[in-house]
């Protein structure tokens, strides 16, 4: 494509922002049906048992209470997975039954009478106390899970309490795992090295926070189901939806025009989006289910913690030799996670050691479930790394941005076990952009304490793999002369169901008030998408758009050549005109074109489609065939290689000793993400992701009570998401810009590592403004900082996790 | 009225929670029902002449049992003012007051149950023969009346389910010596504290006629020996067989 | 287990004259719930934690509102929103300790609806409590913050009696500071408690954070002109710097001759039950000059007397950090 862009790269005003500042954008739980009814959920008070009996018989006399749905009206699951309803809870808020009446009031009125008996089974909170021998495990089949591509199940895993006091004791982890990997000759690699640095780590794990709890509304018409959803994606999230309905994709009907934050936590279907279908169709009405904020908390997926140990060799030049990583995950109740991998890859790709081993061990506790959260993996230990790279630089003498530099990823970087090369990478060039704009050298030399109060700069890097193939894109040409854009992507806020439809816009020249995106309801006829998460979308859909207008385009020219003569190859576009390149003035407009393309009939009006598109947008275009001039194309673009999405953060900091709260500053983010598509989108991607960074780095935890089990997190308050005050209040953020071959626009994703390189660099700061002290731990809270500064212990036990 | 009252634990099941205080009131009019009953029967009833306090004077009960006794009284008194009062709406700073005097309850008991090996446990022993005696009003009771043996025993019983279960609740709190445990199960607390709250309701009541029958003027003479620890010979002669109590005079 | 979240059926008066609601109090007793600014109070019933028959609406009683000088001082009405506080001259000139604390209760949002009597009256945010357990506070015989594994980082390190809950109020710690007083108001008349005897700790009133009887409605506070532009000092760390309640806080009133203290209150938030007096502190700056030196010298004896829990031993050097800070001038 061309550098000369007209929509790539330039702002504009995304089609969804009226509604969400004016408050008319609608919401799931804005949605109503003719005689709908309400449902509220019973949700488990024990963090691990097993229903005895329930009774509902008062509850059900009570006038306005339509219907119980219980754990026996919906499909059984196989342990670990998550059930829509359970008659074993292995965390505190699991759901066990569901009460639907004429109002919310008479649902809670109801709840109150239900009599759910519940005999308790051992549970754990912390990944180390069901590890130690004689633990209790987090469920009955085992307290550990492995999930491969040779085959997944529960292990039971114990380690001798020597083996666990050494682990917290910072040593070398020798007690079983589960998954391993490696590459070089790590033995050798460490010899070489000059320095080695071996610390454990802890992180813990923490809500996705999102503002609209997962809430569902469904009724059933003529054997579909209607499902309003609150999705990240929208066309991926509908296979899940249907096999959890038990019905056919084609069955199931979603409409998610607006989705209040997922982070992770909304990806593909949940169960609990299947509960008001169930419910539907028990008592023949529409159900709305509200989840309330409390019950978010419970069920609304938490980042994975870490315990860990990490051991680093340097050599005398800053090159990373080797690295060797352990990590016990906490999985939750229901083994979801894969984070320490994740993090291990993000090793290898961010720091490209010679030799490298990872050993990871998920162990299962009776906490939130967890779920990828932005990052998930690679922000975890972007934030653990970060103060070990200052203290090599440290004790060899480097320049804190300059060992970064040393080890920077780029074109040639080959990484991941199976040493795959990346498509582009350029960490050199935004480390070099971002120190520039921070004034980094400037700002190292001034003078650090004054009172009680101390300067920290710090510096973080963030990665995620950005990219996916393989989805489809559809676009329609009206005789109205107007560019339909279908989008399957969801809209989870950042905007870039827009910014990635402009893709077909550019391709087809077309002005974009001329366009028109359809998305958010499956009856808009959406094409098979890829899943809002894993910072993919940017890179997918302008390949997806690009494809289908590249077909739209040909068929165009087609209808051009087959209409006024001579071949495609004569004619080009532009002006919202198909015309002959010798002669300009001959031409047929967009709507005219779209008009003789029904005429046409065949691949130009849909009635003919490529075999290798999905189901679902085979759906689309048949419903669509006959309406314009389709362009409808499965993603086969060449791809090879991980696909980077980096970042880099600097921050300044000022440490209070005597309280140990700080103050950012100053903040700066560079994206490394190729061309940018959405100048302001990117911003807010960089911002939005350096707010979460600095929560997690400082306040985000979950705390748990380990004597019952209990989340001490289950509102807004107790979370600790950083207020206005609590970040700077200028947020500097910039983008290399160098396009990635093998995206049509040059475009990378950035989502999470927008975060990744923000919790790093605020980690760093800390660290260098205690003298390099490394808590390895997050969040860093001021009570810690307190304890150190004074020479105090810590309150917490060395590794322990879930706590104050 | 309930007996008890409930609560949801940690997890939401329900547990006893402890006694329903609403008995205290319960069981005070019960008592002044029965201390106003048996005051009217009193006076109607034709009584045999007091016996006099002159003359000679025999041992009833020694010194350091009479030092239990109002150590044990005492501890009681301030048991019952701080475990009592909060409840019914006069605030202060009881817990620590009523540990300690919990403390020493239990030491003078236990004290008293080891002295009581050294003395004629068969004077307080109830037995089926108490039982004749109560009835018959010919027959004079040895060291102790059946009402008294009745009293002590419901007394003993009580004391000891107060302190065992006030035991077990000193260990749940801090203390200068340990910290809190929390290593009951909160339906086990929950009966602890039962247990500990309908034997302090009984002891009220039980205390309430002990308090009433130690101030009655006919049995005035046992109040006085507990104080100063003798009785009349003449009384000694009116109110006891002295085939089976002999005891020695005194000065 | 349900989480309600909703309002249940309860009443709702909106009284307009002050005996009104004092008699609707009386008659309601403890089974009626003041409703100032709602902040500590559509939570509660919601989650049914609370269940009272009926809410007495005070917003609307033009006696309980206004910040109004006298003779002896200010007397401000209870239903008073703290954003009035804040931004009211006389206050900010003559007793700026409150107005810097009030600014930093909660945020913008609640500060524009939340009273000075609701930030005084509020109950404590003990997290397992605010969870609806069944612990000492509510009636029950047990406290799940002080066990041997409980979570309990933002509880008391001094003035615990089973319950280790914390005040959470910011304007207590001004208003002892300043030595005010509050006026409790009944069907029978009112009484006038100083701030030290307003806040009550479990040691006395498990269940109860302020010495207000069932029936009685706090209708004002006063703030004495002793400490009428005297020498201030007023701090809260908290882990957030909106919407979040104190780790510790420290609220200093000195009286100064030449660069002498005269007189003084030391009082800390967030460490105990009732906002916590340093007495001995108060004593030992007698006479001393703000310095580094006095600083270090008295503050270690801040935390003396406190107990840490299992992971709140920080707020022992907080506790004397913000004492120093106090002293340096």
């Amino acid at each position: 494509m061309s550098n000369e862009y007209k929509l790539i790269g330039k702002d504009f005003v995304p089609p969804d922002i009226t509604g969400k500042v004016t408050g008319k954008a609608k919401y799931a739980e804005d949605f109503r049906a003719d005689g709908m009814v309400f449902a509220r959920m019973y949700t488990s008070p024990m963090a691990h048992g097993k229903v005895t009996s329930i009774n509902t018989e008062q509850a059900e006399a009570m006038e306005g209470v339509v219907g119980i749905l219980t754990a026996e009206d919906v499909p059984e699951v196989t342990a670990p997975d998550a059930a829509i309803l359970t008659n074993t809870p292995a965390y505190i808020g699991d759901p066990i039954l569901a009460i639907a009446a004429e109002t919310e009031q008479i649902c809670e009125d109801a709840m109150a009478t239900i009599e759910v008996e519940i005999e308790p089974l051992p549970f754990v909170t912390d990944p180390l106390d069901s590890l130690v021998d004689g633990g209790p495990n987090a469920r009955t089949e085992g307290n550990a899970y492995a999930r491969s591509r040779e085959g997944s199940g529960f292990q039971t895993i114990k380690w001798s309490q020597q083996q666990v006091d050494d682990f917290r004791a910072g040593k070398e982890p020798t007690g079983d795992f589960v998954s391993e990997w490696s590459y070089g000759d790590l033995d050798n690699s460490f010899a070489e090295a000059e320095l080695v640095i071996e610390e454990p780590f802890v992180t813990i794990g923490y809500a996705h926070m999102s503002m609209e709890p997962r809430t569902a509304m469904a009724y059933w018409q003529n054997g579909t189901c209607y499902v309003h959803g609150s999705s990240q994606s929208q066309s991926y999230f509908m296979p899940g939806l249907a096999r959890m309905l038990g019905v056919e994709t084609k069955d199931v009907v979603l409409i998610s025009e607006n989705t209040g934050g997922g982070f992770g936590s909304k990806i593909g279907a949940y169960p609990i989006a299947a509960l008001p279908g169930y419910f539907s169709k028990k008592i023949g009405r529409p159900v709305q289910l509200r989840v309330t904020r409390e019950q978010e908390y419970y069920m609304g997926s938490a980042r994975v913690g870490f315990q860990g140990w990490i051991k680093m060799g340097f050599g005398a030049d800053g090159k990373i030799t080797a690295s060797d990583v352990f990590i016990i995950e906490d999985i939750g109740p229901n083994a979801t996670g894969g984070d320490a991998s994740s993090a291990g890859g993000a090793i290898s790709m961010v720091y490209d050691p010679s030799a490298m081993r990872f050993r990871g061990l998920p162990v299962l506790t009776n906490t939130t479930p967890r779920g990828a959260q932005r990052g998930p993996g690679q922000n975890q230990i972007a934030a653990v790394m970060a103060p070990i790279m200052d203290k090599a630089a440290k004790v060899l003498g480097i320049d804190r941005v300059e060992i970064r530099k040393i080890n920077s990823t780029n074109n040639d970087t080959i990484v991941y076990a199976d040493r795959r090369p990346v498509t582009s990478a350029y960490m050199d060039e935004a480390l070099q952009q971002g120190a520039d704009m921070f004034d980094w050298q400037n700002r190292k030399n001034q003078p650090k304490k004054k009172g009680k109060k101390v300067r920290g700069l710090g510096v973080g890097q963030g990665y995620h793999s950005a990219g996916a193939t393989g989805f489809d894109g559809l676009v329609r040409l009206t005789p109205d002369g107007k560019l339909h854009i279908h989008s399957g992507v969801g809209n989870l806020g950042t905007y870039s169901f827009a910014s990635t439809s402009r893709a077909a816009a550019e391709v087809l020249k077309c002005d974009w008030e001329r366009c028109e995106i359809h998305r958010g309801n499956t009856e808009n006829h959406l094409p098979w998408s890829s899943y809002q998460a894993g910072s993919v979308t940017i890179f997918s859909h302008t390949r997806t758009n690009y494809v289908a207008a590249m077909d739209a385009l040909d068929k165009m020219k087609r209808i051009a050549a087959q209409t006024m003569g001579g071949e495609p190859g004569d004619y080009d576009i532009d002006g919202q005109r198909v015309f002959l390149i010798e002669d300009p003035a001959q031409g047929m407009s967009y709507g005219a074109i779209a008009a003789r393309a029904i005429q046409l009939g065949g691949d130009y009006s849909g009635a003919v489609y490529p075999d290798d598109i999905h189901e679902i947008t085979q759906r689309a275009v048949q419903n669509i065939a006959g309406s314009g001039l389709i362009g409808v194309a499965k993603d086969n673009l060449h791809q090879e290689g991980v696909i980077p999405g980096l970042a880099v953060a600097f921050c300044e900091i000022e440490l209070d000793l005597e309280t140990g709260k700080y103050d950012i500053l100053d903040y700066v983010g560079i994206a490394e993400c190729g061309t940018v598509i959405h100048p302001k989108g990117l911003a807010q991607q960089m911002k939005g992701g350096a707010v979460w960074g600095m929560g997690m780095a400082g306040l985000e935890r979950h705390v748990y009570d380990p004597q019952n089990g209990l989340p001490a997190n289950i509102g807004y308050h107790q979370c600790g998401i950083p207020t206005y005050l609590d970040v700077p209040s200028v947020t500097k953020t910039d983008a290399v810009n160098i396009a990635d071959p093998q995206n049509p626009f040059g475009a990378r994703g950035i989502g999470e590592p927008a975060m990744g390189c923000s919790v790093a660099a605020l980690q760093s700061a800390i660290s260098d403004a205690l003298d390099g002290h490394i808590f390895g731990r997050t969040p860093i809270s001021p009570d810690m900082v307190v304890n150190h500064v004074m020479g105090r212990d810590q309150s917490f036990l060395p590794l322990q996790t879930n706590n104050f | 009225m309930d007996i008890a009252t409930y609560k949801d634990d940690v997890w939401g099941q329900e547990v006893l929670n402890g006694v329903s205080w609403d008995l205290l009131w319960l069981v005070i009019v019960l008592a002044f029902i029965f201390i106003a009953g048996h005051a009217i029967y009193e006076t109607t009833r034709k009584r045999a002449q007091k016996p006099s306090s002159k003359g000679a004077r025999v041992n009833r009960h020694e010194a350091i049992d009479r030092l239990f006794h109002w150590v044990m009284a005492g501890s009681v008194f301030v048991l019952l003012i701080t475990g009592i009062f909060p409840i019914i709406g006069l605030n202060f700073a009881w817990l620590e007051i009523h540990w300690i005097a919990g403390i020493i309850l239990t030491i003078v008991v236990v004290f008293h149950i080891l002295r009581s090996f050294t003395q004629d446990l068969s004077s307080m022993a109830l037995g089926p023969s108490d039982l004749k005696e109560a009835l018959d009003e010919t027959v004079k009771p040895g060291k102790y009346s059946p009402a008294q043996k009745s009293m002590h025993m419901v007394v003993s019983i009580l004391t000891l389910l107060v302190i065992g279960s006030g035991l077990i609740m000193f260990l749940q709190i801090e203390t200068p010596w340990w910290e809190r445990p929390n290593s009951l199960s909160e339906a086990t607390l929950g009966l602890v504290f039962f247990v500990h709250g309908i034997s302090t309701l009984g002891l009220i009541g039980v205390i309430c006629l002990h308090i009433y029958f130690g101030l009655r003027p006919e049995k005035l003479f046992y109040t006085r020996s507990m104080i100063k620890g003798w009785i009349s010979r003449e009384e000694l002669n009116a109110h006891h067989d002295q085939q089976r109590w002999n005891p020695d005079e005194t000065t | 287990m349900a989480s309600f979240d909703v309002m249940p059926e309860v009443q709702l008066f909106q009284p307009a004259e002050l005996d009104d609601a004092l008699k609707l109090a009386d008659e309601l007793g403890s089974d009626g719930w003041l409703l100032g600014g709602g902040q500590d109070t559509y939570g509660w019933l919601k989650d049914r934690a609370k269940q009272p028959r009926a809410m007495i609406d005070l917003n609307g009683i033009e006696a309980l509102q206004g910040i109004r000088k006298t003779d002896d001082g200010m007397e401000i009405g209870a239903a008073t929103i703290l954003r009035d506080i804040i931004r009211n001259e006389d206050i900010n000139r003559d007793y700026s300790l409150l107005s810097q604390a009030a600014s930093r209760v909660a945020s913008p949002q609640i500060r524009n609806v939340g009273t000075l009597g609701g930030n005084l009256s509020q109950d404590t945010r003990c997290w397992y409590y605010r969870r609806g357990l069944d612990c000492y506070r509510a009636g029950g015989n047990i406290c799940y913050a002080d066990g041997p594994q409980s979570m309990n980082r933002e509880h008391a390190v001094i003035g615990a009696s089973r319950c280790v809950a914390v005040s959470p109020s910011d304007t207590a710690t001004a208003l002892l500071a300043l030595d005010a007083t509050m006026v409790a108001e009944n069907t029978e008349g009112q009484r006038v408690l100083a701030a030290e005897d307003f806040f009550v700790g479990p040691n006395t009133h498990i269940t109860q954070m302020t010495a207000l009887k069932p029936g009685e409605i706090l209708s004002a506070i006063r703030i004495p002109k002793k400490w009428a532009s005297q020498r201030f000092y007023w701090e809260k760390v908290a882990d957030r710097d909106v919407w979040d309640f104190a780790l510790v806080s420290i609220a200093v009133s000195m009286a100064m001759d030449g660069n002498k203290i005269a007189d003084s209150r030391f009082v800390c938030g967030g460490v105990a039950c009732t906002p916590h007096r340093l007495t001995n502190v108060e004593q030992a700056v007698r006479g001393r000059t703000l310095s580094n030196e006095s600083a270090d010298a008295v503050a270690p004896l801040a935390s003396e007397g406190c107990k840490p829990l299992n992971y709140n031993h920080f707020k022992l050097p907080l506790m004397e950090n913000l004492v120093r800070r106090a002293m340096r001038g």
